[in-house]
């Protein structure tokens, strides 16, 4: 299978706060990586060096071979256009319309017209479920729920068709039916689009519910990947205490 | 005692060494942010209409509060000057006395002491929300560049917009230095007209001009690096704001004492 993202060796660390120790990665085409780890750990950290938000002290983060901090300003544009990324609490423009949101980075890499960026905004809404009003594309960001920002977010992520889109705890903060329906729609989005999705949670029943792989981050880096099933009946006992809830950390020794 | 006194000694030395190595960070931070925004400003796009944008929240909303400021700075002023004068018996010079203060360094001093900072820390406040919110990373993971959109259109804003508020609050402060002359001297308002503008050559303007043009520029600089450099949570923008008043005002100042050594040299 073809890979899309490789990590190799990364180093990162906040000046005195070291993060990630010669960490190390793969991502393959069309799967669902789940990234688990308890909170402050840095799990949000890999989606940021992946997407060039974050560059490493040390290592490599190859996309598709290239490697992400290298790349030029053109390069890095093309990235943002290739991979995409749900925020953890949405991070919708406050002063933007939702159409004005979900439109904004067909705004930046196409010539499409107004009319023809308000439609795919639609099409885009329909996809996350939030097409039962059209009114909803002049509604402000502050006027929706937590679940429909979220919903609203992916459909942003989706507006440019990457080929990656990664989800920072798409879950946290919502209520279970929410939760499952954001599930079902990384899921849906896997499956109807192709695309590789990358999600940052700690909400295990989420983890097994969307993932093809399960990479937990632990000691600064990766050393425990295995499929949904291999986590369930794990050997290792910080995995199972982790899964099982039993702790909500994993050591930064 | 000896040794308690030089873990006094290298203490305090090195909360000053802590001091400077902070403040070159700091303006080694605006300088590079001013930097990028001017090189990636300057790249086509332009960004007209996020520019005219934010002249219209900066300088356009302001105009409320630059006219008040600059009617109140004329009538005490002129007041204050015309008291003075009284005493030599010379109080038709009001006029000539208030012009090259409000001029040269009045109006663009406290307009940018007050409306700048009100610029600056909207600017901070704004952007400092976005930061926390992760909004400013999510322009740049949809493939825009955060610099461009967020802080170019906002210095270049205050940069046109603190001048063109200079103008219009040179113009209030005559009108109010006028009124007191008249109301309250005795000294006609269109005689106090003639003696403030035959008192000005274009030098005086331009140097007053060219003041809040600096001026404008540090309130965009400072306002958009306070904001950038936010840290996390909501506590963290209060915080930035209120130092990107502080920091704001020391430099208006400062800034203003070099200019005026600049275009007032000793004689």
């Amino acid at each position: 299978m073809e890979v899309v993202y490789e990590l190799k060796s990364v180093c990162k660390a906040f000046d005195k706060h070291v993060v990630y120790q010669d960490m190390s990665l793969v991502i393959s085409a069309g799967e669902t990586l789940t990234v688990i780890g308890g909170s402050g750990m840095g799990k949000s950290v890999c989606l940021k060096l992946m997407l060039g938000l974050l560059h490493a002290e040390s290592g490599a983060v190859l996309f598709k071979g290239d490697e992400v901090s290298a790349l030029d300003y053109h390069g890095q544009r093309e990235l943002r256009r290739r991979v995409a990324m749900v925020f953890q609490g949405g991070a919708l423009f406050d002063s933007m319309t939702i159409m004005e949101n979900v439109g904004y980075a067909l705004r930046e890499h196409t010539s499409m017209s107004d009319s023809e960026i308000a439609e795919r905004a639609w099409e885009c809404l329909e996809m996350v479920g939030l097409g039962a009003d059209r009114a909803i594309l002049t509604r402000m960001p502050a006027s929706l729920s937590g679940g429909m920002r979220k919903r609203v977010a992916i459909a942003r992520s989706i507006a440019v068709r990457p080929e990656v889109i990664f989800y920072d705890e798409p879950t946290t903060g919502l209520d279970p039916s929410n939760i499952r329906r954001i599930d079902e729609m990384i899921r849906k989005l896997q499956r109807e689009l192709g695309v590789t999705s990358v999600v940052v949670t700690h909400d295990m029943p989420t983890a097994f519910s969307v993932s093809d792989r399960i990479a937990m981050l632990y000691d600064r880096k990766f050393p425990f990947v295995g499929t949904p099933e291999d986590f369930k009946h794990h050997a290792v006992t910080e995995v199972r205490n982790f899964v099982q809830g039993r702790i909500s950390d994993g050591a930064q020794r | 005692m000896a040794s308690s006194i030089q873990e006094s000694l290298n203490a305090a030395l090195a909360s000053i060494g802590g001091w400077i190595t902070s403040g070159l960070e700091w303006l080694g931070g605006i300088g590079r942010i001013g930097g990028q925004a001017v090189l990636r400003g300057l790249r086509r796009p332009f960004g007209f209409y996020d520019i005219l944008y934010q002249v219209v929240a900066l300088g356009v909303r302001s105009l409320p509060l630059a006219s008040v400021m600059s009617i109140f700075i004329g009538m005490v002023l002129t007041w204050q000057f015309g008291e003075a004068l009284i005493g030599f018996g010379a109080k038709n010079a009001v006029g000539q006395a208030a012009a090259l203060a409000l001029v040269r360094e009045l109006v663009p001093g406290i307009l940018a002491l007050t409306v700048g900072a009100k610029m600056s820390t909207g600017m901070a406040a704004e952007l400092g929300s976005m930061k926390v919110s992760e909004q400013i990373d999510a322009i740049a993971s949809l493939g825009a560049d955060p610099i461009k959109k967020l802080v170019w259109p906002r210095l270049v804003a205050a940069t046109i917009s603190l001048p063109l508020l200079c103008v219009w609050g040179n113009v209030l402060a005559l009108a109010g230095g006028a009124v007191i002359a008249d109301v309250v001297f005795d000294v006609p308002s269109d005689y106090f007209y003639e003696t403030y503008v035959d008192e000005l050559w274009p030098s005086d303007y331009l140097s007053g001009l060219a003041k809040s043009l600096v001026f404008g520029v540090l309130v965009g600089l400072i306002g958009c690096y306070q904001g950038f450099t936010t840290k996390y949570g909501t506590e963290a923008v209060g915080l930035a704001t209120t130092n990107t008043v502080v920091a704001t005002s020391v430099s208006i100042l400062a800034m203003d004492f070099l200019l005026t050594t600049l275009f007032l040299p000793v004689q």
